[in-house]
């Protein structure tokens, strides 16, 4: 009997032990994330506005200073409309982006046909370009199509682009069991009812991931726009605040945090339908 | 069978043949000698919109507003307007300019301005018709002509001259310098006449402050204001006035002098000098007090100020205390600690801001009148109340008067040595900067592998090579 | 079966697939033969005039839809497309003289606009193939007393059976367009004089191999490629293999079951995500400078300042970057690991449970197969993405070159060394040329992997 409790007492210190090491370990990685932002945050509040009045990571002296400055002080750096710039271009690019390469994707991973490897290698490949050189001919296109200094110029090379990008949502598609298509197929459903009702409703995960990165990418994209946009008034928050004078970096800091926020507020609002597994449910069924 | 096969050839010959022909059209078309119009022809092109693309200190200063609404004042019988280009300050010309997405007018410095002339993207102007045209000094004429075919065009109207000026604290000087610090009783204080003083006055401050506080503070990799110091003792960037790419010339003369000047100078500082860091933080560290003096262009005047108002100083106070002055002389010897031979001027890097009209404007005639207007005695004179350059018309500078008039005649007398107009100026700072922050890192932490003049003249010339190996080794042929 | 063999039979197969080339060739050709045999006049038709055969069949939308093609075709290539074409080869034949308002060519953009015709002209043949093949498909069909499918049956199946090519039509055009183009603007500018004083308005020409053979006629070129080229392998691994294994780690983490409050625990890294990269470059370099609070409190503590990025600082720096990289990558590597493990089939789990195995063997035989099968595409264009990543010592530790280096720093990458000899030069193509022996380097190395890899090779495992 003793031996036996010692055992379920043994099991139980060693679950202790193991959840207290889970939450030792969660505890740095939290804190190595957090606290540069946690810098940037304070920085933003310092009084003076210059990152060298700062004992060691701290302002001396707190203020909302940037803040009052970012959002008044519109003559030169109008950020609250490079803002608006911004969140136009992300949130268009990111719904034409997310739905072309979930297209992409499922096909590449539900269909068979002729020229499908040659195109899974053929992206691959190209992928892989050092494509600094190739921005001179995105730019010289677009002054062909008239698109230079347009906000629309923009989401349309995002959009466009994200389809290189489908590996990781093939990735996924491959392993939704194939089980579940042909049931629905026997039922008599179509092609286009078993992606759209079937397997995207299962799909949210890989649709938040998704939306996220084409979301973040012109976010917070800084050569595209700098290339491609002109007029100062039509500038998107990265260039923006790539134009800010170095001594202004307490600016600098509230602005950045600005950025930020959209994408927490996204992943909130998204985190509940990364986290169930939908798929694993549906094929008990 | 041969039904179809008849049907199919004749599609693919029909769809070549009608290619061919209209490409064969096009390339005849396009060869067609087209008639070469002279675009200054004196004559005001009406109702236009001319976009100006300024600093961005003129803008914020409120300069440009003035700027603009004078001259849309004078100009409106003609329809003429100009507006403000809304642009990066450094925006390029030549990457949009063919596209029609360029400003009308621009002003940017000399070197980035003539860069243009290159591919022809700014026009030669017919600068003796302007206003300002006998005002300025021939040295800053020169900054904006080139040789293009067999004639020298000037293609671009000289505003203001930038040199690196001399910052200090005047209430940290000390409090008995005139009896001190003042050997030759004229009345300036000796560690902002000569490079000499200043060091060993950041010495003391060093030792008096058991190191916390500074003399004179600049990051020495800087390449920009670095060079002055190969430049004054007979180094050159470029051969040929500048041109001649092939001929690098940092170890030139006794260039490696400015290297040993370098190397005293990082001994009064701290490890900050080998990076970007005292550039940065100049401002705020003058405020507090912890450096007495550092160097860089006139144009950021007024950050200083801000910073001492933040730091708890009132304006009026901050206006009084921080001054400018041209850069201090150096020694002859090249040794910071031996005026045996006595001073001689600092040749420092600068340049010339000026305007210059896009080949691609549609009202060539209007953009020359603004410029004209621009240039004036009237306007150089608001700019120069206003955002505190030094202006390239003499009678403006005259009137001013102190470090205007002073810099005016370093330009004539070559102690500015006007920034290469060439693209391959890009390959100099890397090499430069980090051969000086070599230097200052090993004063500082006491490798001492870089104290001998030959050591000094090797590493130079090190660096003349790898500025030539950037430039030609993949352009040569 | 181990890489080794799986290579060696590759390899071995080779021969064999050479000897099948023409045979494969004779059969995708039958078709063709097929049709231009037994084909009728209607097909004759459509082969001159697209969309005249189906318009004879009285196949009315499908005739106009294909009749408009052709119509489009020929205003496309009267307006532009010839010209265009021809701009391709000549590159310009007229300067342009901006100062007295002569209008010339300009070479780059008819190279671009020649790759943009080349690529409609193909769409063009694939249109024009399909034509042939859609009025012969109706004339077998109504020789065999069938009724030829009709138009709306036909739009329905591109809802349902040939679903693909309605959903990869849109990608595959912008992807062709905004990715591949400007890919093939790349390489083909390797192969001009483009770059240096040859900029537009200056006429850009077609030079052959000539930047080839400068490029191994640079003797002092070697030491330093090989240099770097190690230390960017070096790299590529070592970042690549931290943030897979660091993400999906601390995906693993956040899903353990004594876990409470995961979404919240899961923001952090996020916060980190969300922060623009060239605003974290920037803070971290700060971080590390001689002036940075790094440097402020060591000295407070009485110690010297450390030169973290500084001259000497070759594997600091190093080091540095990589954690940076980390710092970086690691969040969205973790989302994906998130987003893969929700969908993984916890039945496996539990029989595994049943069988009595540890949590490591389960991350072993389970988790780790699972999750690499999904994602080798994935760690292959991140390898990629980090053998070029340019960003990171660009802007940790840009403007330095180290001793020994032919104009490069002991941190650079090969792309960092690219951009220095290149982009401030212009001198565009010999830099396309370097690129693209670099690229070949890697995508060999890739393709190989990608190739040999089990989530290529059973794609149908998981189902």
């Amino acid at each position: 009997m003793s031996t036996a409790k010692a055992k379920v007492a043994k099991a139980k210190t060693k679950k202790v032990l193991n959840v207290l090491i889970t939450y030792c370990i969660l505890i740095v990685v939290a804190f190595v994330f957090f606290f540069p932002c946690l810098w940037l945050i304070l920085a933003s509040f310092s009084k003076s506005g210059s990152i060298y009045s700062f004992d060691g990571f701290f302002p001396t002296e707190y203020g909302l200073n940037a803040f009052d400055a970012l959002f008044n002080d519109t003559v030169m750096y109008n950020y609250p409309r490079w803002f608006f710039n911004t969140l136009f271009i992300a949130v268009m690019s990111c719904i034409l982006g997310t739905v072309l390469t979930i297209l992409t994707a499922y096909c590449m991973s539900r269909f068979r046909f002729k020229s499908r490897k040659a195109m899974m290698k053929t992206t691959l490949v190209l992928g892989m370009f050092p494509s600094f050189m190739g921005t001179i001919a995105v730019y010289i296109m677009m002054t062909q199509f008239n698109l230079i200094n347009q906000h629309w110029g923009l989401i349309l090379i995002y959009s466009a682009q994200a389809p290189m990008g489908y590996m990781v949502q093939k990735g996924f598609f491959d392993t939704v069991p194939y089980s579940i298509d042909e049931a629905a197929r026997i039922d008599g459903a179509s092609n286009m009812t078993v992606f759209f009702k079937i397997i995207l409703p299962m799909s949210k995960p890989i649709l938040v991931y998704t939306a996220l990165t084409a979301f973040t990418w012109p976010w917070s994209d800084f050569i595209l726009p700098k290339m491609l946009l002109i007029d100062k008034d039509l500038y998107t928050v990265a260039v923006g605040l790539m134009s800010l004078g170095e001594t202004e970096f307490a600016r600098f800091a509230a602005g950045s945090i600005f950025i930020a926020i959209p994408i927490i507020v996204l992943y909130f609002c998204l985190v509940k339908y990364m986290i169930n597994g939908m798929a694993a449910g549906a094929v008990k069924e | 069978m041969r039904r179809t096969l008849t049907a199919l050839i004749s599609h693919i010959v029909l769809v070549v043949a009608l290619i061919v022909t209209v490409g064969v059209l096009g390339v005849v078309a396009a060869n067609v000698e087209t008639t070469r119009n002279e675009k200054f022809t004196g004559v005001l092109e009406h109702n236009v919109t001319l976009r100006i693309l300024e600093n961005d200190t003129a803008k914020e200063q409120g300069y440009l507003k003035e700027l603009l609404d004078a001259f849309n004042a004078e100009y409106a019988e003609y329809g003429i307007k100009a507006v403000d280009a809304n642009m990066d300050q450094y925006t390029d010309l030549e990457k949009g300019g063919p596209f029609g997405y360029g400003p009308d007018v621009l002003y940017q410095a000399n070197d980035a301005l003539m860069k243009y002339v290159d591919g022809k993207h700014i026009l030669p102007l017919p600068v003796e018709k302007l206003e300002c045209a006998d005002q300025v000094e021939d040295a800053a004429w020169n900054a904006y002509r080139a040789t293009v075919g067999n004639d020298t065009y000037t293609l671009g109207v000289p505003v203001n001259i930038q040199q690196p000026l001399l910052y200090y604290r005047a209430d940290l000087l000390p409090d008995n310098w005139e009896e001190e610090w003042d050997d030759d009783k004229n009345g300036v204080p000796d560690m902002i006449e000569n490079w000499t003083d200043l060091y060993r006055f950041s010495q003391s401050i060093r030792a008096s402050s058991g190191g916390t506080k500074y003399g004179y503070m600049k990051s020495l990799n800087d390449g920009y204001f670095a060079s002055g110091y190969f430049l004054s003792y007979g180094g050159y960037v470029f051969g040929n006035g500048g041109r001649d790419t092939t001929d690098v010339g940092f170890s030139k003369g006794d260039g490696y002098k400015g290297a040993k000047i370098i190397r005293q100078l990082a001994s009064v500082m701290n490890l900050e000098c080998t990076e970007d860091t005292i550039t940065r933080n100049s401002y705020s560290r003058m405020a507090q007090g912890t450096y007495f003096a550092t160097m860089t262009t006139p144009d950021v005047y007024t950050m200083f100020v801000k910073e001492m108002v933040n730091a708890g100083y009132t304006q009026e106070y901050a206006l009084e205390n921080i001054k400018t002055v041209d850069v201090p002389r150096l020694p002859v010897s090249g040794d910071l600690e031996d005026e045996s031979e006595g001073f001689k001027d600092m040749t420092v890097m600068g340049g010339v801001n000026g305007y210059a009209i896009s080949s691609y404007t549609k009202a060539p005639n209007a953009a020359l009148a603004f410029v004209n207007f621009a240039t004036s005695y009237k306007m150089i004179g608001r700019r120069a109340a206003l955002l505190g350059i030094s202006p390239a018309r003499k009678d403006v500078a005259t009137e001013l008067g102190g470090l205007n008039e002073t810099i005016n005649e370093n330009l004539a007398g070559g102690t500015i040595y006007v920034m290469p107009s060439v693209r391959a100026l890009a390959q100099v700072w890397t090499p430069l900067q980090t051969f000086c922050a070599k230097i200052a890192d090993d004063v500082l932490t006491g490798k001492n592998m870089l104290v001998t003049d030959d050591a000094l003249k090797s590493g130079l010339m090190n660096v003349d090579k790898q500025i030539y190996d950037a430039i030609h080794t993949l352009g040569g042929s | 079966m181990n890489v080794a063999t799986k290579s060696k039979n590759f390899f071995k197969s080779i021969p064999d697939r050479i000897k099948k080339l023409p045979k494969k060739f004779a059969a995708k050709f039958a078709g063709a033969k097929e049709i231009i045999t037994q084909g009728n006049g209607r097909v004759s038709a459509s082969m001159i005039v697209m969309g005249l055969g189906q318009l004879l069949y009285r196949q009315w939308a499908k005739g106009f839809m294909f009749l408009f093609i052709q119509a489009a075709f020929i205003v496309y290539a009267v307006l532009t497309g010839a010209s265009d074409l021809f701009g391709f080869f000549t590159l310009g034949t007229s300067e342009s003289d901006a100062w007295y308002g002569v209008k010339g060519d300009n070479s780059v953009v008819m190279l671009i606009m020649g790759i943009l015709a080349i690529l409609i002209i193909i769409l063009y043949v694939v249109m024009y193939i399909a034509n042939i093949k859609d009025v012969y498909r109706t004339q077998c069909a109504i020789d065999t007393l069938k009724t030829p499918i009709g138009f709306k049956k036909e739009v329905g199946a591109l809802l349902d059976k040939s679903f693909h090519k309605t959903a990869l039509a849109l990608p595959v055009i912008g992807v062709c367009v905004f990715s591949i183009l400007p890919i093939v603007f790349m390489i083909l500018i390797a192969f001009t004089n483009y770059g240096g004083d040859v900029v537009p308005p200056a006429l850009v020409d077609w030079v052959g191999l000539a930047n080839f053979g400068k490029i191994l006629s640079l003797g002092q070129f070697a030491p330093t490629f090989f240099k770097i080229f190690g230390w960017n392998m070096l790299w590529a691994v070592l970042a690549t293999a931290i943030n897979y294994f660091a993400g999906l780690g601390l995906a693993l983490l956040l899903n353990k079951k004594c876990v409470k409050g995961k979404a919240i625990w899961r923001a952090f890294p996020i916060l980190a995500y969300a922060i623009p990269g060239f605003i974290t470059l920037l803070g971290f370099k700060f971080m590390f400078s001689y002036g940075g609070p790094i440097n402020y409190y060591i000295q407070q503590a009485g110690g010297e300042a450390v030169g973290f990025l500084g001259l000497d600082a070759k594997w600091t720096a190093r080091l540095i970057g990589l954690g940076v990289n980390a710092w970086i990558s690691i969040p969205s590597t973790m989302l994906l690991a998130t987003g893969i493990l929700s969908n993984i089939n916890t039945d496996l789990y539990e029989a595994a449970r049943v069988d009595g195995a540890s949590a490591w063997k389960q991350f072993v035989k389970i988790t780790l197969p699972y999750v690499l099968f999904a994602t080798t595409p994935v760690l292959i264009s991140q390898f990629i993405g980090n053998f070029n990543n340019f960003g990171i010592f660009y802007f940790l530790r840009g403007g330095l070159y180290a001793d020994g280096y032919f104009l490069a720093s002991d941190t650079d990458l090969l792309i960092n060394w690219l951009y220095n000899m290149s982009i401030d030069n212009n001198y565009y193509s010999i830099g396309a040329a370097i690129s693209l022996v670099i690229f070949v380097i890697t995508s060999a190395i890739s393709l190989a992997v990608y190739v040999l890899s089990p989530s290529y090779k059973q794609e149908e495992t998981f189902r």
